[in-house]
């Protein structure tokens, strides 16, 4: 069994630091927050991704950041599983068996061309039939949500009422890329069609950013419950039905099994909403609404800050930025800063029982994680 | 057509084609959907390097069995129509395919899609691959050795039985020992297929347009089906349909096309073969400084197919959003050849859809940085053996040298430039006529060791005026030296 001690993030945004500094920040937070020192630490395990113009030219990340953080007695192991590189090494750190580990996530993307980066993401999708067909991540979840939309008659205004609780989360989260900063329902609505039926404010926003978490086996106040991670088809059109994404349904199902509770327990969610469709889909396939029934949960805003079931108080990907490896780490960091009462203006009431969902792909790797908090 | 794989046993399915069942290790079988209807769509707006051009839409499609996959287009369709490829309307259209893993059922389905596939099982038939000079598949330099086999098989499916393969390699380059390394003579031996160097044929002579080719007797008495590789080439801008036929005739006539012009007597060659099918291998494909190894793979993925090599050699270009090669434009208009692309009938894939950004070749690039190329339509034993001796200088720190081949060269072309070599008895002669020292002359005759020593020589010293006595001792001598040890 597993706990966490600390956790650390960088702000997520445009940084002019370079990942070793990201990584090196977001780590000295979670030694601090964990009040422990590198020597602690049994094993560290980081995902970051390869770039080809993000001109940093480090592919051997592990030996980087043994550099940076001066720990060359320490295995480090790396990760990489596109977007759920983050919850794919929690998920590892999870099952090591070591005594402490230090999880990180880290990614430097602003120094990427648009056209470069969304080729780059296109590499997570199937090659034959998916990249050379034009199917970037917008358009394949433009797809989704079509399929989704023409199934159980959801709409564009259902995502952009997505798109603006996520940002208005994000309003109030220092860490996040859209702190203080407005966005209207209007300017959702009116934003350019990237792939149709998806708007600019239907996509998160790459940016550059760090995230860790110690996992330790000694007790402390966040259990983490439930640890399960599935990799369904990279193709999301090979799927019998596209409004559903399998990998999801099985990670959450074992995760509520191993924690010993089900979707009703859960008082939280960070949500992979890489795009808005994807939220929605997950309501579903996480549990919280029957097929075909997600939009409720945002029309009534059962998924709002003061709703009963507040997803992505952090801003989530959308708002919050998705630096992507590092995002499911920030959503363990999101969760676990909940639970010990540190989200101001954000804070939660309920903070029992939380549950991170990361995912790879247009639905083909998926992480679940529920944490139980035992302080509160 | 949606292709898939499929365990009839528990119904499970793969976009790859594997042979047995994972899970029951039952034979899975093929399925092969035609019925397809649009059920989803969307509007991209964001270009990347693999699609550069947008909006651009992509349909998803779905077939009778509920198998589905996503197509680029740039036509407008709606949820619910249906999804059908017409047939080829004239001999000029050029069919484009993006191959869905299964390379065989691709070429069958776009060979159907041609208005006629002339050839009947009582065919005698030459396969014309492209095998240039010895160089692994995934190079990409010659034919992929998987396309040939497909075609093969797909032939003897038909009933032909009498089938050749024939080409002959670049100047200087060995025949056999090129279809050995590219994996063709593997693939010949397998179907108990002859491999044929038309180098070593008997040549009938054939005049057209006052150019006289001596042209293999094979190509003139079968049926043939061309495959070349779809490449960049950076003299002639493509290698594709009809480059490919370069190869038919004998080395003296090669010879003399490039001497006359290259770009206007390759027209005329096509013009003087009897007709045929050309299967454009854009499997990998390749860009940058092709046609030989200094070329990259391009991992396009694609079939040219076209019974018009000018108008299939036209779409490629295109695709590759390459500027048109005036031999293409000289082309124009000779027989029904048609290589306006306006007019092009392209069945298949869209060619708007198909766009794949290919890296133009850099006309004056060698191997070597320091080392230019001033190429005035050269033949290619002179071209690519400058190329080669670069090649082996790679690495060598250095002073621009300028290469000057070909006997088309002028005053502009060399204007401003220094330290230039003449390369080839063309240049020699054609600098002597334009009253232009070269720092050195490199007739075609010199030995490769002693071509090395000289270049180098002038590569490291950027004071050389010109080439001394002593120099050329030198690398007489290291040539000699070369000599001897070989001897032994």
């Amino acid at each position: 069994m597993y706990y966490v001690k600390g956790v650390g993030m960088t702000k997520f945004g445009v940084h002019s630091k370079t990942s070793q500094e990201l990584c090196y920040e977001a780590v000295m937070e979670a030694l601090e927050d964990a009040n422990m020192q590198l020597s602690d630490i049994d094993q560290i395990i980081i995902s970051k991704g390869d770039s080809l113009h993000d001109g940093e030219r480090q592919r051997l990340f592990q030996g980087v950041l043994s550099n940076i953080l001066g720990c060359e007695d320490i295995p480090i192991f790396r990760v990489t599983a596109a977007c759920s590189g983050g919850g794919s090494a929690f998920w590892d750190a999870v099952h090591s068996g070591k005594k402490n580990v230090l999880v990180l996530g880290v990614e430097k993307l602003s120094p990427c061309l648009t056209k470069y980066l969304t080729d780059e993401f296109m590499m997570a999708a199937e090659r034959i039939y998916e990249q050379t067909e034009g199917l970037n991540f917008p358009a394949q979840n433009a797809l989704v949500a079509q399929q989704y939309m023409i199934k159980y008659g959801a709409t564009s205004d259902d995502l952009a009422l997505i798109a603006l609780k996520n940002h208005e989360n994000a309003f109030d989260n220092p860490k996040a890329k859209f702190y203080k900063k407005k966005v209207t329902l209007d300017m959702i609505k009116k934003s350019p069609v990237v792939a149709s039926p998806l708007r600019l404010f239907d996509c998160s926003i790459s940016v550059d950013g760090a995230a860790a978490a110690i996992i330790s086996k000694d007790k402390t106040d966040i259990k983490i419950a439930g640890s399960s991670l599935y990799a369904g088809r990279l193709s999301t059109f090979e799927s019998p039905d596209m409004s559903t994404w399998e990998a999801t349904v099985l990670a959450a199902k074992d995760a509520y099994n191993e924690a010993g509770v089900t979707h009703e327990d859960i008082d939280f969610v960070e949500v992979h909403d890489a795009f808005t469709p994807v939220e929605l889909l997950s309501y579903e396939d996480l549990g919280f609404a029957k097929k075909g029934q997600g939009p409720k949960l945002i029309r009534d805003g059962t998924t709002k800050i003061n709703g009963s079931l507040p997803v992505n108080t952090s801003g989530g990907l959308k708002a919050k930025g998705h630096p992507v490896s590092a995002t499911g780490v920030s959503q363990i960091y999101e969760i676990v800063r909940q639970m010990r009462g540190r989200c101001d203006k954000r804070q939660l009431d309920r903070t029992r029982t939380g549950l991170a969902h990361n995912v790879g792909g247009a639905g083909s790797t998926v992480t679940v994680h529920i944490l139980k908090n035992l302080g509160g | 057509m949606i292709v898939r794989w499929v365990c009839e046993k528990d119904n499970r399915k793969w976009i790859y084609p594997i042979k047995k069942c994972l899970y029951c290790g039952e034979p899975v079988k093929k399925q092969v959907g035609r019925k397809t209807k649009v059920i989803g769509l969307t509007k991209v707006n964001i270009p990347s390097p693999l699609h550069p051009i947008t909006p651009y839409n992509i349909i998803l499609l779905e077939d009778e069995f509920g198998n589905r996959m996503p197509k680029k287009t740039m036509k407008d369709y709606k949820i619910g129509d249906v999804y059908s490829i017409e047939k080829a309307k004239t001999d000029s259209a050029v069919i484009i395919t993006k191959i869905k893993y299964d390379l065989g059922e691709s070429l069958k389905e776009s060979l159907n899609l041609l208005n006629s596939f002339d050839i009947e099982k009582q065919d005698k038939v030459l396969i014309k691959p492209c095998i240039i000079e010895p160089a692994y598949p995934y190079q990409t330099s010659n034919t992929s050795p998987k396309l040939l086999d497909e075609i093969i098989k797909m032939l003897k499916d038909m009933g032909v039985s009498d089938i050749i393969v024939g080409d002959q390699a670049m100047p200087g380059n060995d025949t056999t020992a090129s279809a050995k390394k590219s994996g063709i003579l593997d693939v010949c031996k397998k179907n108990d297929i002859p491999l044929v160097d038309l180098r070593k044929s008997q040549y009938i002579e054939k005049t057209e347009d006052g150019m006289k080719f001596s042209i293999a007797k094979e190509i003139m008495e079968r049926k043939v089906i061309n495959v070349p590789v779809m490449k960049t080439n950076s003299q002639l801008g493509v290698s594709g349909a009809m480059e490919n036929m370069l190869r038919v005739v004998d080395e003296n006539t090669q010879m003399e096309m490039f001497a006359v012009d290259i770009e206007k007597t390759l027209p005329k060659l096509i013009k003087a073969l009897p007709k045929f099918v050309t299967i454009g291998d854009a499997t990998i494909g390749m860009h940058a400084q092709g046609p030989t190894l200094l070329g990259e793979p391009a991992f396009m993925n694609m079939l040219f197919i076209s019974k018009d090599p000018v108008a299939l050699d036209s779409a490629f270009s295109e695709v590759g959003m390459l500027p048109t090669p005036e031999y293409i434009k000289e082309a124009t208009g000779i027989n029904e050849y048609d290589a306006y692309v306006k007019k092009l009938e392209i069945v298949g894939d869209e060619l708007e859809a198909a766009r794949y950004h290919l890296k133009v070749p850099d006309k004056t690039a060698s191997a070597h940085p320091r080392i230019k190329l001033i190429d005035a339509k050269s033949n290619p034993l002179v071209f690519y053996t400058a190329l080669k001796a670069s090649s082996k200088l790679v690495g060598l720190p250095g002073h621009e040298i300028n290469i000057a081949m070909g006997k088309f060269l002028t005053e502009e072309m060399v204007n401003g430039k220094k330290r230039i070599i003449a390369y080839g008895t063309d240049a020699i002669n054609k600098l002597k006529e334009l009253n232009i020292t070269p720092i050195a002359e490199v007739p075609e005759d010199m030995g490769d060791i002693e071509k090395l020593t000289l270049l180098k020589s002038i590569l490291e010293n950027p004071d050389k005026k010109s080439v001394s006595v002593k120099d050329k001792m030198k690398s007489k001598l290291a040539g000699l030296g070369a000599k001897i040890k070989g001897a032994f």
